[in-house]
């Protein structure tokens, strides 16, 4: 359980256990997943029509950024209106399922896969505007492009949590992705940091072929003039920037580098969380050695056997 | 890497020596009632309404990130102890972990349950502590508990390095 | 009804709960006079000019490579009851000797100083003066501990691991360790009593 999974475990199996011919019931199932998504799968008309929503809070960025094309064509034949106080539906009918296994099984993780989808749609936008950028500067040297294409896309904010976003940029040779993380208190601050300071490091290190790791605490260039960006200066945000190079940026690696990449967010912070329940669970030990060495200075009570002048022993009452 | 460590491990015996003498010299407590309120026996060290019951504190120091205050008094001591902490993540790690002691204090006893000024972790010794616990082995602990602290501390900064160092390339290696 | 809105007045503010008023009372123990507890016949003040002498004569010693006589020299003229000035020049000039004397030369000179007469009082001396040092040098430099509040990205992550890097001090720490290591003679010498009288004895260095 190191990395986390692309797909909604739940949602998998649900499905799979409806799909696998069992005889059909009424489900009615609020599932959560990461970053405040919610999913209900119910049953609303009768029981073999099982119907899919996602709640996600930042569903009208993505719309400004192709979601619906992506959610169209992963899902097309299967959306329906949105429920009520949901933000996308699909209904799928188990009477109506593709006769093979393996198809079956394919749509069940594609349905899994909703919430990486809808979030996928600005990152294969940024992959497109690249396509472009890439074919058009490829006419000029470097000097004289014109500024559009020199500059790159404009960055598309997707404000995921509360008080954190994704950014992503598109330019003619590269794919910036920058997460904005706060830190809401100081252990999670030094963690954080020394988690990051990791992958920083491990291109140098070991993995010359991954994106470049950068990190700082203000907002990086790429984000001035982002409304809703503003430095604190508190150090309670932190930006971490990935910067994918054209050999991540490949049409063949584009779905896995999307998926990969969307996890980093939770990823990080569920190792920080990790890494603090471990260094409680080892105070916790080590304070039961502290309280065993003191124990010693104790001298032993020593339970001394009385006896009466008739040799009979009693217990005195402590 | 080997001199270096040798070499700390050289000035630590000396330092823990004299904080053992110093606290066998300074745990030689009894019993003293309060001379401002009748009928109560309170640590002079704390109550401080006495001068002539407060002794001249000593202070042992390795350097100035790491030392001991040994506040003797009559019939109580007081140790403070501030512990080496070389950079952000040792703060932290120093913080919770004295943190995390303090609030069990009531199983330790001697725990003060807030450190003084300047220290990380105070310690508090009455006559009723050195009565029914043996001398020796209260000194044995506080210098077990210095040593063990400091390694302790180490080895979770080299833990959450290597975790991290681990979960980073981890995470990087699927862009490879 | 008077008398009971004069009462009132004066019980408005609650600061007369904070009143320490044993320190008001002639008679209560938190005004004892520790004066008393000093021996009778009072040394004379040392003053500063006394301190920078000595501390002429004890040079003068260890260039002629008698430290044995320069630490005595110390030790037997103790600046009780001088000047914050003078105190903190006679502290200088005893852990100057110190570190000037090897570490094999310890052991044997203090059993030498401890033999002769008025000994025990010497390494008493001594023992103040270690402490007074340890003290001195440490809290000179170590505040309250520093909480940073900004991160900023190491250089590199090698350093991460490997020994956790030294203490900013490395000075102090040398100095530390040489008192240390006479700490350690002295309770070897003089024994655990000699830390005893430190602790009593209200004439302080």
């Amino acid at each position: 359980m190191l990395l986390l999974d692309y797909q909604n475990v739940l949602i998998q199996s649900v499905l799979s256990e409806r799909f696998s011919g069992a005889a059909p019931v009424s489900i009615d199932q609020t599932v959560s997943d990461f970053d405040g998504v919610i999913f209900h799968i119910s049953t609303p008309e009768s029981k073999t029509k099982i119907m899919i929503s996602i709640q996600i809070r930042c569903f009208q960025d993505l719309l400004r950024h192709g979601a619906e094309e992506v959610l169209n064509r992963e899902y097309g034949p299967y959306v329906v209106p949105p429920e009520p106080g949901y933000d996308f539906s699909i209904v799928v009918d188990v009477e109506d399922l593709p006769a093979e296994k393996e198809a079956r099984d394919e749509l069940v993780n594609k349905i899994a896969l909703l919430k990486r989808n809808v979030m996928a749609a600005p990152f294969e936008q940024a992959y497109q505007e690249h396509y472009h950028l890439k074919a058009e500067a490829s006419k000029f040297t470097s000097e004289e492009a014109p500024q559009g294409v020199r500059e790159g896309g404009e960055v598309k904010a997707i404000h995921y949590r509360e008080e954190e976003a994704i950014y992503v940029k598109a330019s003619h040779d590269r794919v910036t992705v920058i997460f904005s993380t706060i830190f809401r208190e100081e252990t999670d601050r030094v963690f954080g940091k020394v988690f990051i300071q990791e992958f920083v490091d491990a291109r140098r290190r070991a993995i010359q072929n991954a994106p470049q790791v950068l990190f700082r605490n203000d907002p990086p260039l790429e984000l001035q003039g982002v409304p809703g960006v503003k430095n604190t200066g508190t150090g309670e945000i932190g930006y971490v920037t990935f910067v994918l190079f054209p050999r991540h940026l490949t049409p063949q690696r584009m779905p896995d580098v999307i998926s990969h990449i969307q996890t980093f967010r939770d990823y990080f912070h569920y190792h920080i969380k990790a890494s603090k329940a471990y260094i409680h669970s080892r105070m916790r030990r080590r304070t039961a050695d502290f309280l065993q060495v003191l124990r010693r200075a104790r001298p032993d009570q020593e339970e001394k056997e009385r006896k009466t002048a008739s040799g009979r022993t009693f217990k005195v009452g402590s | 890497m080997v001199s270096l460590d040798q070499r700390a491990s050289q000035s630590l015996r000396p330092y823990l020596q004299a904080v053992r003498s110093s606290l066998t010299a300074a745990l030689c407590l009894s019993n003293f009632a309060s001379q401002t309120a009748e009928r109560h026996n309170v640590p002079e060290v704390e109550a401080r309404t006495s001068p002539e019951v407060l002794l001249t504190p000593l202070t042992i120091a390795r350097n100035e990130n790491e030392r001991v205050l040994i506040e003797p008094s009559i019939n109580s001591i007081r140790i403070s102890i501030k512990i080496k902490q070389a950079d952000e993540i040792e703060h932290i790690l120093v913080h919770k972990f004295t943190r995390f002691l303090t609030q069990r204090a009531e199983s330790f006893f001697i725990l003060r349950r807030k450190p003084i000024k300047g220290y990380d972790i105070s310690f508090l010794i009455t006559n009723f502590h050195t009565e029914e616990m043996l001398k020796h082995k209260l000194v044995d602990f506080i210098i077990q508990f210095m040593e063990e602290v400091d390694k302790e501390i180490s080895e979770m900064k080299l833990f959450l390095n290597a975790r991290a160092r681990f979960v980073a390339e981890s995470f990087l290696i699927p862009f490879d | 009804m008077s008398i009971i809105r004069e009462h009132t007045q004066a019980t408005l503010s609650d600061a007369w709960r904070t009143i320490d008023i044993d320190a008001l009372e002639e008679d209560s123990p938190a005004n004892f006079d520790t004066a008393t507890l000093r021996p009778a016949q009072q040394q004379p003040e040392v003053s500063e000019a006394d301190v920078r002498q000595l501390q002429a004569q004890v040079r003068q010693l260890l260039r002629g490579g008698d430290a044995e006589g320069a630490l005595r020299g110390c030790l037997e003229a103790p600046a009780y009851g001088g000047s914050e000035l003078a105190r903190d020049a006679a502290l200088h000039t005893v852990i100057e000797v110190l570190q000037s004397i090897k570490a094999s030369d310890m052991t044997p000179m203090l059993r030498r100083i401890y033999g002769g007469a008025g000994g025990s009082e010497c390494l008493d001396v001594l023992m103040k003066y270690i402490y007074k040092g340890m003290a001195a040098t440490s809290s000179a430099t170590g505040g309250a501990p520093r909480t940073p509040t900004r991160m900023t990205p190491q250089p590199t992550g090698f350093s991460q691991i490997g020994p956790r890097p030294g203490a900013s001090g490395e000075s102090t720490g040398a100095a530390m360790s040489v008192l240390l290591s006479w700490h350690e003679k002295v309770v070897e010498v003089a024994g655990l009593g000699c830390i005893g009288r430190v602790m009593t004895d209200w004439r302080k260095v």
